[in-house]
């Protein structure tokens, strides 16, 4: 890099507190055109702070900004906005009753000549963008329908409709799968070719190498360290991040020599209002054990959430065909307070919208699932819900100040282990978990996947869902793969790996391209 | 819900000491500035009530040196004059802390004393039996239009606004359409039990009315209710996010009807403690005490959104409105221009809400 030309983005001293807790302390922080600079942290290192003074969102913060070299302060999203910067959040900031289209020119509506809303041109701009991400969405579907990787690719589209000099991505992967992840990798080397400057947000550390050219990584919101990120391994990224290595594959001894928890046989949901976006469950085949830890893996859209949904008793309302026993005996869940009072416990996908009441205290959201239990003649002591909240917090290392804060002013990695927590809480036989770490960083993971190795000990039986295919393998003894609502294969994590998984989400089109590098095994299931 | 001030836990499970700092919020300082923050907010309809009686003792006339507001008769006027409105209001706000709202409780305290009233003057009932099916009405009609809401997913709004215009039906043709006065003897099959008249009298020397007792016992029931009870988290939970709560195993749809029912059952007891005052059963009586009801549950803190607010919030909004007429009045001014004071201090407590920091929860 030549230091005579300014870079595109440079902030100075930046330091930003909330109340006692400082998000940003004195940060200096650039962007070049034309790189990827990533920005590494532990959760609540004050990465989306740091991002949100660039945004325009944090305004109270001290230290300076100057976009080419000119000084700038913005006072308002939008002001950033017309300085080119465009930012993707971690947080999705969609308006659910609105269409894909209407999301995307939210408050940049196209006109007709005649001053009217030009619908057909949003639409048909917006199918472009989508396909640049790699979807094929209805323009016009409601953000509501979407699931949350179609969400989040909605979120990236409108990031990218902005024709940003700086796109700020805070994790837009999260709750994308392997596909889509590639499909964005695609569109940053073309943003780079065109000398945009990136910042990259992410938790998943195999993904930092392949596209960050710079790395940042934050300690309690301050710099740590700074280096070149070229061919960075995950062992390495997570190792620069946490200041020591981490194991981050964990592989629960298969001695699930257990009970069968969890039976399902061939599993038909016929839905009373069918759904364009939803794949129920179409000839699902599985079985959990009693301390057996089996993944659900597949594309997006190849029916997981509506799986667990459907477990819970909170699936589509239809007719059911084959059978799911629990325990030996048969059962058909209606709605979560049974599933709850069975034994099975679930961790929804979006913390934020199915998760959390986020203005309320990590206290009651913690409890909220065994406040019923905690009662005596139906009043709470408030010394066992204390405890119990403290203990779980304790347990999963929710980094806080005071389980009376809000749980909204948490980082969302620990936002997200404070749903786990409240699932555990209710001590299940049956975890269901939908991307149980998404967001959440790699020495959390790492607690997570102990966590989940301990239930199993204890004998649960856990049915991770998850995108990620390292997790998957590092973490699973069984993986099912499923494809458009369907149990298609099983695979033995001691024996296969991750091309093999992917290869078998793909289906079998891919599956080829994936035997030809000579990678594909594992047996097709009956 | 409440939380104990002052106590800071620190969780952290990082080994490092220096991320245990980054997590705690500091003490001192900062933290202290923002906690006397927090505490106004928190407060805001206690401190605004305190505000209003500091202006009724400056405003105060002035009677041979006393002042007539600070007189005790002047005071207990006032905490007589909210016990209607403020039970109603009471009621109101377990239904807008789940989100909803109910526009049918004015009629139904109108629907109540008619029936209160018919029941005891015509149907020579015993005061007992007839509170105790006025209160069964009560709570049927809520837990009516608490089903309608949760079970099929109709606007609480829609749904109450109906009941308002059925209770008040009810009220006229219970009552054919006249006021039903209420007359005492014990001996007279056509005149009401004495007992009933006790709620419009005042007890400790003549002092303190009846029906502020009844009042404050519901207020504080409520109170008590709502900071132990597990049906209080439930609650809680349902106006801070009903899909998470849902999945947690809330019974979303058993608390909505029970929340709803007691409404219901406050609007009845409203309506009895309103005849017992007046004597009086009127089916026109109670109209717009909904909204009435609604003001004190705003300015006593409450979001309307759901999930945050107190029953304690409320009482001081009754009383702050309450107090508010009664220091206009004292000073002559006339009701017109009370109307457009309360009205402005509803905004201002709306606006408070709104700038409230999100830090402070409730
Ligand atoms: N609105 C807020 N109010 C209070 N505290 C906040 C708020 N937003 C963030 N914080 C605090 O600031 C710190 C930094 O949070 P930030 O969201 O920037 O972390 P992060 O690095 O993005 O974490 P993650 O990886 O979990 O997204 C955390 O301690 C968090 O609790
Ligand atoms: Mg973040």
């Amino acid at each position: 890099m030549d230091d005579d030309v300014s870079p595109l983005v440079e902030m100075t001293s930046i330091s930003k507190s909330y109340g006692g807790v400082q998000a940003c302390r004195d940060i200096d922080f650039t962007v070049r055109a034309g790189e990827v600079h990533a920005l590494l942290g532990e959760n609540g290192a004050g990465k989306s702070t740091l991002m949100k003074v660039l945004s325009g969102e944090v305004v109270d913060h001290q230290g300076e900004i100057f976009i080419e070299g000119a000084r700038i302060r913005f006072n308002r999203p939008i002001d950033a906005q017309r300085a080119g910067i465009a930012m993707i959040h971690q947080e999705l900031d969609l308006v659910p009753a609105l269409s894909i289209a209407e999301n995307i020119f939210l408050g940049k509506e196209l006109k007709t000549r005649a001053g009217t809303v030009d619908k057909r041109r949003m639409i048909r701009q917006t199918g472009e963008l989508l396909e640049r991400t790699g979807v094929a969405l209805d323009p016009r579907r409601l953000v509501e329908e979407l699931r949350t990787g179609e969400q989040q690719l909605v979120t990236i589209a409108k990031a990218l409709s902005l024709d940003a000099r700086v796109l700020i991505m805070d994790e837009p992967t999260s709750a994308l799968s392997s596909h889509e992840v590639e499909q964005l990798f695609e569109v940053i080397s073309e943003l780079r070719a065109s000398g945009v400057g990136m910042v990259y947000i992410s938790h998943r550390m195999e993904e930092i190498g392949r596209v960050a050219d710079r790395a940042t990584v934050l300690r309690n919101g301050s710099v740590v360290a700074e280096f070149d990120a070229r061919e960075l391994t995950a062992a390495q990224a997570s190792e620069a991040m946490v200041g020591r290595p981490v194991q981050t594959l964990f592989h629960t001894s298969t001695a699930a020599t257990g009970d069968e928890v969890l039976v399902v046989n061939d599993l038909h949901v016929h839905p009373k209002h069918p759904s364009p976006g939803r794949r129920d469950p179409n000839g699902i085949t599985l079985s959990v054990r009693a301390g057996e830890i089996v993944g659900l893996a597949g594309l997006l859209g190849a029916g997981r959430t509506e799986l667990l949904e459907t477990l819970y008793g909170i699936g589509s309302p239809g007719s059911w065909s084959g059978e799911v026993s629990l325990r030996g005996k048969r059962i058909r869940p209606r709605g979560a307070r049974r599933a709850l009072r069975m034994g099975m416990a679930f961790v929804p996908e979006d913390r934020r919208i199915a998760g959390l009441a986020l203005e309320h205290s990590v206290l009651a959201n913690t409890v909220l699932s065994i406040v019923d239990r905690l009662a005596v003649a139906g009043a709470v002591p408030r010394g066992r819900e204390r405890d119990a909240a403290q203990r779980s917090v304790e347990e999963l290392g929710v980094k806080l100040g005071s389980i009376n804060d809000p749980v909204g002013s948490l980082s969302g990695g620990n936002q997200q282990k404070v749903v786990l927590g409240r699932g555990m809480l209710t001590d299940p036989v049956l975890l269901l978990l939908d991307e149980p770490t998404r967001g959440v960083d790699v020495g959390a993971k790492a607690e997570i996947y102990r966590l989940l190795g301990e239930a199993a000990k204890r004998g649960v039986g856990v049915l991770f869902a998850s995108s990620e295919l390292a997790e998957l393998v590092g973490v699973c003894d069984r993986v099912i793969v499923l494809r458009d609502g369907r149990s298609v294969r099983e695979l033995n994590t001691s024996e296969v790996g991750e091309a093999d998984l992917l290869a078998a989400s793909m289906g079998e089109g891919m599956v080829v391209d994936a035997l030809a590098n000579g990678e594909a095994n594992g047996g097709e299931v009956a | 819900m409440s939380s104990d001030k002052g106590d800071v836990t620190t969780t952290d499970s990082a080994e490092e000491p220096d991320e245990v700092q980054a997590a705690t919020p500091v003490k001192g300082g900062g933290g202290g500035r923002k906690n006397v923050v927090a505490t106004l907010f928190r407060f805001q309809s206690l401190f605004g009530l305190a505000l209003v009686f500091i202006a009724g003792v400056i405003f105060s006339p002035n009677v041979n040196g006393e002042l007539i507001f600070l007189g005790v008769n002047n005071l207990f006027d006032i905490v007589r004059s909210v016990s209607e409105i403020g039970i109603l209001a009471v009621g109101m706000t377990l239904v807008i802390l789940i989100g909803g709202i109910d526009l049918s409780v004015g009629s139904m305290l109108g629907f109540s004393s008619v029936v209160v009233a018919v029941l005891l003057v015509n149907e020579n009932w015993g005061v007992g039996p007839a509170v105790v099916v006025v209160l069964i009405l009560g709570l049927a009609f809520g837990a009516l239009q608490g089903a309608l809401v949760a079970s099929f997913g109709i606007q609480a709004f829609i749904v109450t606004l109906a009941g308002m215009q059925v209770a008040r039906g009810l009220a006229r043709i219970t009552s054919g359409g006249q006021g039903v006065q209420i007359s005492y003897g014990n001996d007279d099959p056509s005149k009401a039990p004495e007992v009933f008249s006790l709620i419009g009298e005042r007890t400790f020397n003549g002092v303190v009315p009846i029906s502020t007792l009844i009042f404050a016992a519901v207020a504080a029931l409520a109170i008590m209710a709502l900071r132990v009870t597990s049906f209080s988290r439930h609650v809680y939970a349902i106006g801070g996010n009903e899909k998470a709560a849902r999945l947690s195993g809330v019974p979303v749809m058993r608390v909505k009807i029970i929340v709803f029912a007691i409404c219901g059952l406050c609007a009845a007891l409203a309506g009895i403690v309103h005849a017992g005052y007046l004597n009086f059963g009127g089916p026109n009586d109670g109209t717009m005490f909904e909204l009435k009801a609604i003001a004190a549950v705003v300015i006593g803190g409450t979001s309307l959104m759901g999930g945050r607010g107190t029953v304690l919030g409320t009482v001081a909004g009754a009383l702050l409105v309450g107090m508010l007429e009664n220091i206009l009045g004292l000073n002559n001014i006339k009701s017109d221009w009370q109307s457009i004071i309360i009205g402005l201090v509803i905004v201002l407590a709306a606006g408070l809400q709104r700038i409230r920091p999100a830090s402070v929860s409730s």
